[in-house]
């Protein structure tokens, strides 16, 4: 057990805590569409000439090859710089964490030489199609239908919750291709090119007054057979290996960016007018304890995240113990973003975007923290029956 | 940086264990046989330095120890004692620290009950008060302390007295710095919750693959499932923020005090909170006597009122230095 830094590790901090300070984009992102979509891979691209791009890619396929510890540290001091963004909410997110690691694992040599470099180089976005209307959180069930035809497959049938499909170059999309066997056995993970005939991208607005949730439609879409990633109805155990990033380091730089959050929240709440109309809030009882309770818990999710990366370290791959930590961050993240909205008392009135130093917009956003990547429920699913070995019963 | 035990701690934490469950049985009292086991592997001084007659770990091993002693809900003046000895090295007194390093003199622990008076934990039979009075820690002589009156403990296995006289006791040894021994004593206390938490967790997950309802193990629904997720995140959160606090403290971070003062508080909530949902897991059983689910229930909720209450650690997390 220790805390230390290696000398490398410290060294790269500096170089991390000095490039980003010259190159992160000023200004606002632009909440939508082309602007938005150019804004994020202007960046990717900014990473990509400073030598920043797949920190956690291996070096053969063009990235840093960075350990989780370097990653770690990489998050931090990106949370440290005060960006007008948030990584994940990028729609760079899929290609770097979802789609370019699979290819990695599981992709042909031509299809890693084509899309590998497009995504670090901020030439292509990706979305994800997993999610079906009647396929959410038992995501095996999924129906969207592909039929070989020649050296094709043919695709019909629907996705939904495809956040950036109407900006997206590239989907990582799963496909029944064979109906009659047990469910986990008959999908296929394909490379869809969303500009494909066929493709009817609808988009729903949600909650927080974003516009880059989509469903997407396919009508007879052709895709080659060249695009199956690992083996025909050999998805699932495709989209494991997916999920098993997730489960990693996919979300670290939430994780990380929770606790600048906070310490931004303790400021506000010295500054503005608390509940009896006359002191700061800072000095009433309840949200000084809250706010105490929530300071607390960050730096507990900090320890987590490190111990994660200790056990992923010793055991090569990241365990199911990773749940726990998507749990309690995503309860965690809500319950800041409740707390802002107390804290802030009339300013509540004001609508805020989704990314910027505002509450009320990532207030609304929080509600996806428990929803999205697999519900806490099911989070509690796994935590149960595969962290702790409790029976799955139907 | 690892937040994981090594090998070599893995053989401490194996070695405690062994002798707990050795010589001792969750919900029975103090056994001399385990006292004295844990003289005989230096318990008391193991973060000591050997300059000062310890054994020459660190806190970082110390906070595994306590872990275990809570996990077993092993009652008994370990903390108090252990302190004492830490306090009784680093003020000079040798021969003092001995005596307590060697078991010799057992140690209640005194902290303020109301403006008269002090309650006095485990004070039956201690040689020795270790006296927590705001700024001022202290080892008094019990012999010394008169007007002692003993009341039902809300934990049977923790004797209680409240104690009039303290002022009086006479005082054998001052710590020349409170201010560390205090944190150092949080830092213990809250690795026994977090190990308390962790236990009624692994309670709850067998009885949930044993007892079946309705043709089925209870653990199956996700009603059960669910608490027994939240218990072990609460638990995996008080090991994690536990771990990393000792580290801090032990390397003199700056911002050690904060870790630790958090650590304290994820780790009483996440007791409190898993020995009460512990109970209802266990259905009409948890609500007995006979089973050890109430002893969690009692000493989780005695423990969260040591060395400042959870309130009080939840005060000083929101104005301590914390990370940068």
């Amino acid at each position: 057990m220790n805390l230390d830094f290696t000398p490398d590790e410290q060294e790269f901090r500096e170089e991390a805590r000095t490039w980003l300070a010259e190159n992160l984009p000023k200004g606002v992102r632009p909440p939508d569409g082309q602007p938005m979509r150019e804004f994020d891979l202007a960046w990717q691209r900014t990473l990509y000439d400073g030598g920043w791009a797949g920190i956690n890619w291996p070096v053969e396929y063009g990235g840093k090859g960075l350990n989780d510890i370097q990653q770690m540290i990489w998050y931090e001091e990106f949370a440290r710089a005060e960006p007008p963004f948030t990584l994940n909410n990028s729609c760079t997110f899929v290609g770097n964490n979802h789609g370019g690691p699979t290819l990695i694992v599981s992709g042909t040599d031509e299809q890693k030489s084509f899309h590998l470099p497009k995504i670090l180089r901020g030439d292509a976005v990706w979305c994800q199609g997993f999610s079906e209307p009647g396929a959410g959180s038992d995501l095996a069930s999924l129906g969207c239908k592909a039929v070989v035809d020649g050296d094709e497959l043919v695709v019909n049938g629907q996705k939904i919750w495809t956040s950036y499909a109407h900006v997206a170059d590239f989907q990582e999309l799963l496909v029944r291709t064979d109906p009659t066997a047990p469910k986990h056995k008959g999908i296929s993970w394909v490379i869809c090119d969303m500009t494909t005939p066929g493709i009817e991208i609808r988009e729903i607005t949600t909650m927080s007054h974003v516009n880059d949730f989509c469903e997407v439609f396919y009508d007879d879409v052709r895709i080659p057979l060249t695009n199956v990633v690992g083996q025909i109805n050999d998805g699932w155990r495709v989209t494991m290996t997916t999920l098993g990033f997730e489960r990693g380091t996919a979300f670290m730089a939430d994780q990380v960016e929770l606790a600048s959050v906070v310490e931004r929240l303790i400021a506000e709440a010295k500054v503005r007018t608390g509940p009896d109309g006359k002191r700061p809030a800072i000095q009433d009882d309840e949200i000084a304890r809250r706010l105490a309770l929530a300071r607390a818990e960050v730096a507990a999710l900090k320890a987590m995240t490190i111990a994660g990366i200790s056990r992923t370290q010793r055991a090569g791959v990241p365990g199911p113990e990773g749940s726990m930590t998507r749990l309690f961050h995503g309860e965690l993240h809500q319950r800041v973003y409740q707390l802002a909205l107390e804290i802030i008392g009339p300013d509540s009135l004001r609508l805020t975007p989704v990314d910027g130093d505002g509450w009320t917009g990532p207030y609304l956003q929080s509600f996806a923290y428990t929803i999205g990547g697999g519900t806490s429920d099911i989070q509690r699913n796994i935590v149960g029956e595969r962290v702790l070995g409790l029976p799955r019963v139907k | 940086m690892d937040l994981l035990p090594t090998p070599e701690q893995e053989e401490i934490v194996a070695s405690i264990r062994s002798v707990i469950a050795g010589n001792h049985v969750t919900g029975e009292p103090l056994t001399d046989a385990l006292w004295s086991a844990a003289v005989g592997q230096g318990w008391f001084a193991l973060g000591l330095d050997e300059s000062l007659g310890g054994v020459g770990y660190s806190l970082v091993e110390e906070v595994l120890l306590f872990r275990e002693l809570g996990r077993a809900c092993v009652p008994g003046p370990f903390l108090a004692t252990t302190l004492a000895a830490r306090l009784a090295a680093t003020a000079g007194d040798a021969d003092l620290a001995a005596r307590v390093i060697g078991g010799e003199a057992r140690v209640g622990l005194a902290e303020r009950y109301d403006a008269e008076r002090f309650s006095v934990l485990d004070g039956d039979g201690a040689a020795l008060i270790l006296l927590i009075d705001g700024d001022r820690i202290a080892l008094l002589d019990a012999a010394t302390a008169v007007d002692a009156t003993s009341i039902a403990g809300f934990d049977t296995l923790v004797p209680v007295s409240l104690v009039a006289g303290l002022d009086t006791a006479a005082t054998l040894a001052e710590s020349n710095d409170a201010g560390a021994l205090a944190l150092h004593g949080s830092l213990l206390l809250a690795a026994m919750l977090a190990g308390m938490a962790r236990a009624v967790t692994d309670q709850s997950v067998s009885y949930g693959i044993d007892r079946e309802q309705f043709g089925q193990p209870v653990g199956g629904f996700q009603a059960v499932k669910h608490r027994c997720a939240d218990m072990a995140t609460r638990a995996e959160v008080a090991d994690c923020q536990v771990a990393y606090a000792a580290l801090a403290v032990r390397d003199g971070a700056d911002d050690g005090p904060f870790h630790a003062h958090a650590a304290r508080v994820v780790a009483a909530r996440a007791a409190v909170e898993n020995a009460q949902v512990n109970v209802q897991n266990h259905g009409g059983i948890g609500f007995t006597w006979e089973h050890t689910a109430h002893r969690y229930v009692t000493r989780s909720r005695v423990l969260a009122n040591c060395l400042g209450t959870t309130a009080a650690h939840l005060g000083e997390t929101l104005t301590a230095a914390g990370p940068r």
